[in-house]
């Protein structure tokens, strides 16, 4: 019940964050206009920027923000890695790899064509990583590793033997929610809804399968079963938020650690925890890079590692990671 | 700044005759000696291989007449124009920068270049090496001087906004001319350019004065990049009648800013700087244009309303010898009644 009423405050304040997002940019548009933006739209340029510059982007750092938490602590639980990440499951450096090919092969120029892209190499270095690393988790961690490694080489080798194709790039490289427009991330709602149901269904069997494998087994959990669908839920959760935003390090592996710190291990409730804390810290971290330098703007994925790697370290010192 | 240059060059003259071997006359060479960017450039005689990097030293080196001497060209921005293509067609061309053991097998004299990244010693991947390290194998090398990086070779950041002009392209043309033996051609294409900006500068003498966004196409991490002040595009912009509307920007050449910043400047006009093909015309960046004036977030802009955002090329706007016909065609552009 007091998980319950917290979850609630914790939706009370991304609410609020949400409607910081709509006034914070290159300049102050008050509560004021943004209602009157959203719901008298008049077509001047303040009601114009609110529309379709800062809701689209405040939608995709929603959608972004929640398939990170969520898809960073699905890798955790069905890993049992503390330290694990989509990146683990090469998810990351399919979708570059792919997007790299579109952008310099078939010529994809643009954002909702790569989209697609992003997603299915996603998908296929995913099921790569787990073919060879089968379930255990070292092994798919390992696998997840060089599989990345790989595709990263061939990423950086394709960048560089093609210098217009690596100005294109570079948005892949360091991720971003101002790209997003209102295509694109309706394109992604679906995506991050079977997600999330995906994980609210996984949430008993992630918590048997933290006992153990012979436990789980003993429990009844089908742990290839629930592997596979919880891989199948962070490649649609992860290769969606890269899809919109390019990769964005350290919310999926820091915010499930602070969901875990309030709400203790049981998945059922570190899950939905995560999906609401995420998008608090990305939208907060895409706030802050809208102001510190302007007339530009800190990229959100800049952001994110620069606040997010010292909050990392101080988590992990300051208490030994619970057990997952 | 181009007095002072030429009183250093024959300064080190006088001073290489007075005490110098290397200056002895009886060789039938004569040895030059002219500053570039704060590096002395000295050629026994005029070179002979010149491998020209970039469009503005390519066109450089068609204009001032030593097609014949180019060994390689290479990564054009766009189509040469008109008057260099036949001399083009037959020069040896890359469209990616060669490296620093493709460059020396083609046994080069000299290295033109455009910009100033490709002497960078730790920058991009396809870097010729420092100028230092292509002299000491004989190779004479020479920045545009509107791109000059300062001490601690950081390239674009390092840009002295005051030496981003056409007196300095005329001064390289000059020393160019001397260092190849050219000077005649050298004086004609100065003279040429001045004449053609001077022309374009009186008629639009008061003409009110656009603001002018030259943007990048697409979006690079959701943030737009823009020529500031630094940019050669200022100058230009300048002669046609117009003033560019992120000239206050001085930090770089090319600023990056929020979407949001540009709605609030709200230019005038919005030239879309389409790079980088060998082929390439301004038609290319029409797509990119499309883009703009279809995107909901900019319909309220002066040039979204009024269908000024305008196909261009990113080669028009760098510092060279297209000086004068981007003078015109922008002032065709911005002044249309005035100029044709």
């Amino acid at each position: 019940m007091r998980r319950a009423a917290g979850l609630a405050v914790c939706v009370g304040v991304l609410v609020l964050v949400v409607l910081l997002s709509l006034c914070v940019g290159n300049r102050w548009v008050g509560a004021g206009d943004v209602y009157r933006a959203l719901l008298d739209f008049s077509g001047s340029d303040t009601d114009r920027v609110v529309r379709y510059l800062r809701v689209p982007r405040t939608v995709a750092g929603l959608l972004v923000g929640a398939a990170l938490g969520l898809s960073g602590g699905l890798m955790q639980g069905v890993t049992r890695n503390p330290l694990a990440d989509p990146g683990i499951l090469g998810v990351n450096a399919g979708a570059a790899v792919a997007v790299v090919g579109a952008i310099g092969l078939l010529g994809v120029h643009s954002l909702t064509g790569y989209v697609w892209f992003a997603m299915g190499g996603a998908l296929v270095a995913t099921v790569v990583v787990y073919l060879i690393g089968g379930a255990a988790p070292v092994k798919l961690a390992l696998a997840g590793a060089a599989i990345s490694a790989l595709l990263g080489s061939i990423t950086s080798a394709a960048t560089l033997l093609d210098l217009s194709t690596l100005n294109e790039y570079r948005f892949w490289v360091v991720g971003s929610l101002s790209l997003a427009t209102g295509p694109i991330v309706a394109q992604a709602v679906p995506f991050v809804a079977i997600g999330t149901v995906l994980a609210v269904v996984l949430g008993r069997s992630l918590n048997q399968l933290a006992l153990g494998d012979e436990l789980a087994q003993a429990l009844g959990t089908r742990m290839h079963l629930v592997r596979v669908l919880a891989g199948f839920a962070v490649v649609i959760l992860a290769g969606t938020a890269t899809a919109i935003a390019g990769p964005i390090g350290f919310i999926g592996l820091a915010v499930p650690h602070v969901a875990r710190r309030i709400v203790g291990p049981d998945y059922r409730h570190l899950l939905p925890w995560s999906m609401v804390l995420a998008p608090i810290v990305l939208l907060l971290a895409d706030i802050l890079g809208r102001i510190v330098v302007r007339p530009a703007e800190l990229q959100v994925g800049i952001v994110t590692a620069v606040i997010g790697a010292p909050l990392f370290i101080a988590l992990v010192r300051r208490r030994r990671m619970a057990g997952l | 700044m181009a007095a002072v240059r030429v009183v250093a060059a024959v300064l080190s003259l006088s001073l290489l005759a007075g005490c110098g071997p290397a200056a002895e006359a009886d060789s039938g060479a004569r040895s030059i000696t002219v500053q570039n960017c704060g590096i002395d450039v000295t050629v026994d005689g005029p070179p002979k291989r010149m491998f020209a990097a970039y469009q503005p030293a390519i066109e450089m080196a068609h204009a001032l007449g030593i097609s014949d001497r180019l060994v390689g060209t290479a990564y054009l921005d766009a189509e040469v124009l008109p008057e260099y293509a036949g001399a083009q067609a037959k020069a040896k061309y890359f469209k990616n920068l060669p490296s620093r053991e493709e460059l020396l097998s083609l046994n080069p004299d000299f290295v033109l270049s455009g910009f100033n990244d490709v002497f960078s010693a730790a920058g991009s991947d396809s870097s010729f090496g420092s100028r230092k390290s292509l002299a000491d194998l004989g190779v004479r090398t020479w920045i545009f001087s509107p791109l000059c990086p300062t001490a601690d070779g950081k390239g674009d950041e390092a840009i002295d906004p005051s030496t981003v002009s056409m007196d300095n392209v005329y001064a390289d043309l000059r020393d160019l001319g001397r260092l190849f033996g050219v000077e005649d051609r050298a004086a004609q294409v100065i003279a040429d350019q001045q004449r053609r900006i001077a022309a374009v500068e009186t008629a639009v003498k008061d003409a009110p004065r656009p603001t002018v966004a030259i943007v990048r196409p697409g979006l690079e991490g959701g943030q737009l990049t823009v020529s500031g002040g630094p940019d050669f595009g200022t100058v230009l912009i300048r002669q046609a009648g117009g003033v560019n509307a992120f000239a206050d920007l001085k930090a770089k050449r090319n600023v990056k800013i929020s979407v949001e910043e540009f709605i609030k400047r709200d230019p005038d006009y919005v030239l879309v700087s389409g790079c980088c093909d060998a082929s390439l015309t301004p038609a290319a960046s029409q797509p990119d244009v499309d883009k703009i004036l279809g995107n909901p977030a900019y319909a309220n802009l002066k040039a979204v309303r009024g269908k000024r955002v305008i196909p261009w090329l990113f080669a028009n706007h760098s510092a060279g010898v297209r000086g004068a016909y981007t003078t015109e065609n922008l002032a065709h552009i911005l002044h249309p009644d005035l100029v044709n």
